[in-house]
């Protein structure tokens, strides 16, 4: 075959969106949903508690009264021992709702599809585990806005809704994670945890999409997606380099003294990505594309609040 | 300092055009390689911090432009060949002229006379001078530069074992007049000829301008016997046959026994022993040669068994034209001046068809002649058309009305004949012709009168509309006496040779050393020859021949619409037939001598340093690129 006929040779697609969730990964799953039941083990279903509502028969603690509460929900003897008006604050006890906000932003299409799949197939795998455990599950695409929205689901049954979900987005557009995070509080009515999976490549600072999360009452979790091949463009010399998600172009010459300078500067921000989470509370998570897949769900329940 | 290659001025320009190029590139810069990256403001974050390199950077794309330019500027410098000043008045500017003819392919010394001069010309290139410098031509009908001025002894030599003798005269003349223009402005000039010496005179206005002329001759004997003519033609009324004319000359110094032998497509049919005494010419005509081929082909050689010195002339070839049996249609009442004519021509194949029957006739068969005698016939296109007196509505011109009769106690005659026309060739006596009564046509410009007397046009050529030639007749060949003569069937003959194509002035061969004008096919632009030794030439075609210089004794092809015919050349020189060499040469009044070594010295050549020096500079580029330290 001469080399023009291998020009003309049909290129091998990236990812068949058939394989993108086989048997291997079904399997994978089950391992997964095992794995997460011992790391559950002894908690039972709605055992979980929120303090958003005062419905409960468990005290959990007071604050200071104001107009519009319950009169019935005032402590008189603290009112008679104090003179203070505070209001009893009881844990209800509730379903937990996961909503899983996987970022489909052009930087998650980078490089082929090996990242765009990586996240699909993570958030697949934390779905998976979170309707194991009967919790509630809702699947959301964000870019600059919410581009779609899986409706809560319970069960495991209801995987293969979250699969054609999946399979059904494609990469494209800028990130805004702020901006969708908004949109999501006005969507979803019932507050639980968010977990974001995204390379949060966000040019207005990921620090604001998360604290979006936290703003909106959600308890926020970090996948940060992440490829060594960022850190270096491999390229050499006068080159343009354009934005995959703007495309804007920026002349610059590469030197290896400023490919090392960036890795540098990617490997800061990612430490500056961790410590932000450590600061914040918010679990965190790296996963490499060329990772397990297992390793990364179960690092990420480990350093989450939803395991002891 | 001086220059031998590009002179300062070309050098000048060359470096002015091609450092405008480079930095005009360099100004329009290199369009960016594209390189997606997944988050861009984490490279504004390093970008930001580097003003100094920037600036650094274009120092280094400067440094770049000027590495270039420094590039450019030492390949332009060795373009010019610069020596230290005075080496080039120092050193011997020479031609040397390598006798390339045909008598340089004779036999008398070991290995032939082309390797001797061969071995002359390496020992000159081999004695010549650090500053000298040469130009290595071969000379025979032409003059062709086998190298440029140069000392590059090595490819001196290379041009001298390329040279090969070829079958074609010597133009001395010519060869020193290239020789003078090549060593026109320098000082120390000199034109070495080395060859047999067995030349013609030369030009009274060639001299060598100056220059030293040097000779090495080359050869030790001249024993020969040539053909010096040799033709061949079928006759014009029996087409079978044919005759040849063979001259042969001695120019060997005792008296020699040959035998001639003529070949048709390789089978003798002919063989004559002949003594010649030295200096002498023998023409022998060989007539009735029997042989329906193409190819004829006349050799010599000694009785004894032994060889001349020069083979290339003891064989000599020639061409006949292709027989071919026209079929002709004669259409008319009876008329046997007419069919008698028609007989005399053994290949023509007569069809006899009456006004009636001419029709289906003519859908029978394929024709390529048709006589109507009188009468109205519809000649298909392209079929040639002897019209004797036609009717008016049967002609291929208008007709007047009325016939046009002799004045009283006078006869018409024809007055004014052209013969250069193949119709009325070798018709001598048609002048006696005496004719009763004429018809009048209206001729169109293109039309060409081929006789004519005092009642008008009597015999008339041209091209029909549609295709196809026509001849007419305008009187009632009956009503003169015409028909007694000679040349009624001769022009009648001619006629027919003329519509086949067959041409009277066909050439049995050519001489060698010229340029041959070959007839093709009408239209065709350009033909291809393909020469004795199988070399294929493309050639230019010319007022319906092709033209082609032919340098090689034999057969050649000559390819052209589709098809091809066979053409002869030979030698046929007897300037190169006298092959015996000579010791000494001598031009005007300047006798030359033998050439002279060069003076001994160091070649100091400058561009090998300047190339060198490139050289480093684009490896020393190469690594540092490769090492990333100027990307």
């Amino acid at each position: 075959m001469g080399w023009l006929d291998w020009l003309r040779a049909p290129k091998r697609p990236d990812a068949v969106e058939g394989e993108l969730f086989d048997e291997a990964f079904q399997r994978k799953l089950e391992y997964l949903a095992v794995a997460s039941r011992r790391l559950f083990a002894g908690r039972l279903r709605a055992e979980r508690r929120t303090r958003i509502s005062g419905s409960g028969i468990e005290f959990a603690d007071h604050r200071a009264y104001t107009p519009g509460d319950d009169l019935r929900a005032l402590d008189w003897s603290v009112y008679g021992r104090t003179e203070r008006l505070l209001v009893k604050r009881f844990e209800e006890e509730e379903d937990l709702t996961i909503a899983i906000v996987l970022d489909v932003s052009g930087s998650m299409g980078f490089g082929g599809r090996a990242r765009f799949d990586h996240a699909r197939r993570l958030a697949a795998a934390m779905a998976y585990v979170a309707l194991s455990n009967l919790d509630r599950v809702t699947l959301i695409a964000v870019s600059t806005k919410v581009e779609r929205r899986l409706p809560p689901a319970r069960g495991k049954g209801q995987i293969f809704k979250v699969f054609e979900f999946l399979r059904g987005l494609k990469p494209g557009g800028e990130t805004a994670l702020a901006e969708a995070a908004r949109t999501l509080g006005a969507e979803l009515k019932r507050r639980g945890v968010a977990i974001v999976v995204s390379d949060l490549y966000d040019p207005a600072g990921f620090e604001r999409g998360i604290n979006a999360l936290r703003y909106q009452k959600f308890e926020p979790m970090v996948i940060h997606v992440t490829d060594a091949r960022d850190a270096d463009p491999g390229a050499r010399g006068d080159v343009l380099l354009v934005d995959a998600e703007s495309g804007d172009g920026r002349e610059v010459t590469l030197t290896p003294a400023l490919v090392a300078k960036f890795r540098d500067a990617h490997a800061h921000w990612r430490r500056e990505v961790e410590g932000f989470c450590k600061s914040r509370r918010v679990a965190y998570a790296p996963a490499d594309v060329e990772g397990a897949l297992e390793d990364q769900v179960l690092n990420l329940f480990r350093r989450s609040g939803l395991v002891d | 300092m001086e220059w031998l290659g590009l002179a300062p001025a070309q050098l000048a320009w060359t470096g002015a055009l091609a450092g405008a190029a480079v930095v005009g590139l360099y100004l329009l810069r290199q369009r960016r390689r594209r390189v997606l990256v997944p988050f861009a403001p984490l490279w504004a974050r390093v970008l930001e911090e580097r003003p100094s390199a920037r600036l650094f950077e274009r120092l280094r794309r400067l440094l770049s432009l000027l590495l270039q330019l420094v590039l450019l500027a030492l390949l332009v410098f060795a373009l010019g060949d610069p020596r230290p000043a005075g080496a080039s008045r120092r050193g011997r500017t020479t031609v040397l002229l390598l006798d390339g003819s045909a008598s340089m392919s004779a036999t008398d010394l070991p290995g032939g006379r082309a390797t001797a001069a061969r071995e002359a010309a390496r020992r000159i290139v081999r004695a010549m001078g650090p500053d000298d410098r040469m130009l290595v031509a071969q000379m025979d009908a032409e003059v062709t530069a086998l190298t440029p001025l140069t000392d590059d002894s090595t490819a001196l030599e290379a041009a001298v074992t390329a040279y090969r003798p070829r079958d074609t005269g010597l133009d001395l003349s010519r060869a020193l007049r290239f020789a003078r223009d090549v060593l026109r402005g320098n000082a120390h000039g000199e034109v070495i000829v080395v060859g047999d010496g067995a030349y013609p005179p030369v030009a009274p206005d060639v001299t060598t301008a100056g220059a030293a002329l040097r000779f090495v001759g080359v050869g030790r004997r001249g024993r020969n016997l040539g053909l010096t003519a040799f033709s061949a033609r079928r006759y014009p009324l029996d087409r079978s046959r044919c005759e040849a004319m063979v001259e042969l000359q001695s120019w060997s110094d005792r008296p020699e026994s040959v035998v001639l032998t003529v070949s048709v497509d390789g089978a003798p049919i002919e063989r004559a022993r002949l003594r010649v005494a030295p200096g002498e010419r023998v023409q022998r005509v060989i007539e009735r040669l029997s042989g329906g081929g193409e190819r004829l082909e006349a050799r010599i050689a000694f009785e004894d068994g032994t060889r001349d010195d020069l083979p290339v002339d003891d064989v000599a070839y020639a061409t006949l034209p292709e027989r071919r049996r026209a079929r002709v249609l004669s259409v008319g009442e009876g008329n046997r001046y007419l069919e008698a004519a028609l007989l005399l021509d053994e290949y023509l194949e007569v069809v006899e068809a009456t006004p009636a029957t001419a029709a289906a006739a003519l859908g029978q068969g394929r024709y390529d002649v048709v006589i109507s005698d009188g009468v109205a016939v519809t000649v298909p296109p392209g079929v040639g058309w002897i019209s004797l007196r036609p009717p008016i509505d049967g002609s291929p011109r208008p007709v007047e009305p009325g016939l046009f009769s002799a004045p009283a106690g006078g006869a018409i005659g024809f007055d004014r004949v052209d013969r250069r026309h193949p119709v009325t060739r070798f018709t001598s006596d048609l002048e006696e012709a005496h004719i009763g009564r004429v018809a009048r046509y209206r001729l169109t410009p293109a039309d060409r009168v081929l006789g004519s007397g005092s009642a008008g046009p009597l015999l008339v050529a041209g091209e029909r509309e549609g295709g196809g030639r026509f001849v007419l007749f305008t009187f009632d060949v009956r009503e003169s006496d015409v028909a007694l003569l000679v040349s009624w069937p001769v022009m009648l003959i001619n006629a027919i040779d003329w519509f086949a194509g067959e041409d009277g002035s066909f050439q049995s061969s050519y001489r060698t050393g010229t340029a041959w004008r070959m007839p093709v096919p009408a239209g065709e632009r350009e033909a291809t020859v393909e020469t004795p030794s199988g070399r294929r030439v493309r050639v230019p075609v010319m007022e319906g021949r092709a033209v082609f210089f032919g340098a090689e004794a034999g057969f050649h092809r000559l390819h052209a619409g589709g098809s091809h015919t066979l053409v002869a050349g030979n030698l046929i020189d007897p300037d190169e037939s006298a092959c015996a060499p000579r010791a000494t040469l001598s031009v005007g009044t300047t006798r030359a001598t033998a050439p002279l070594p060069g003076r001994p010295g160091l070649r100091r050549e400058w561009w090998v340093a300047l190339l060198a020096a490139a050289a480093l500079i684009v490896v020393a580029e190469w690594a540092t690129w490769h090492r990333r330290v100027t990307v």
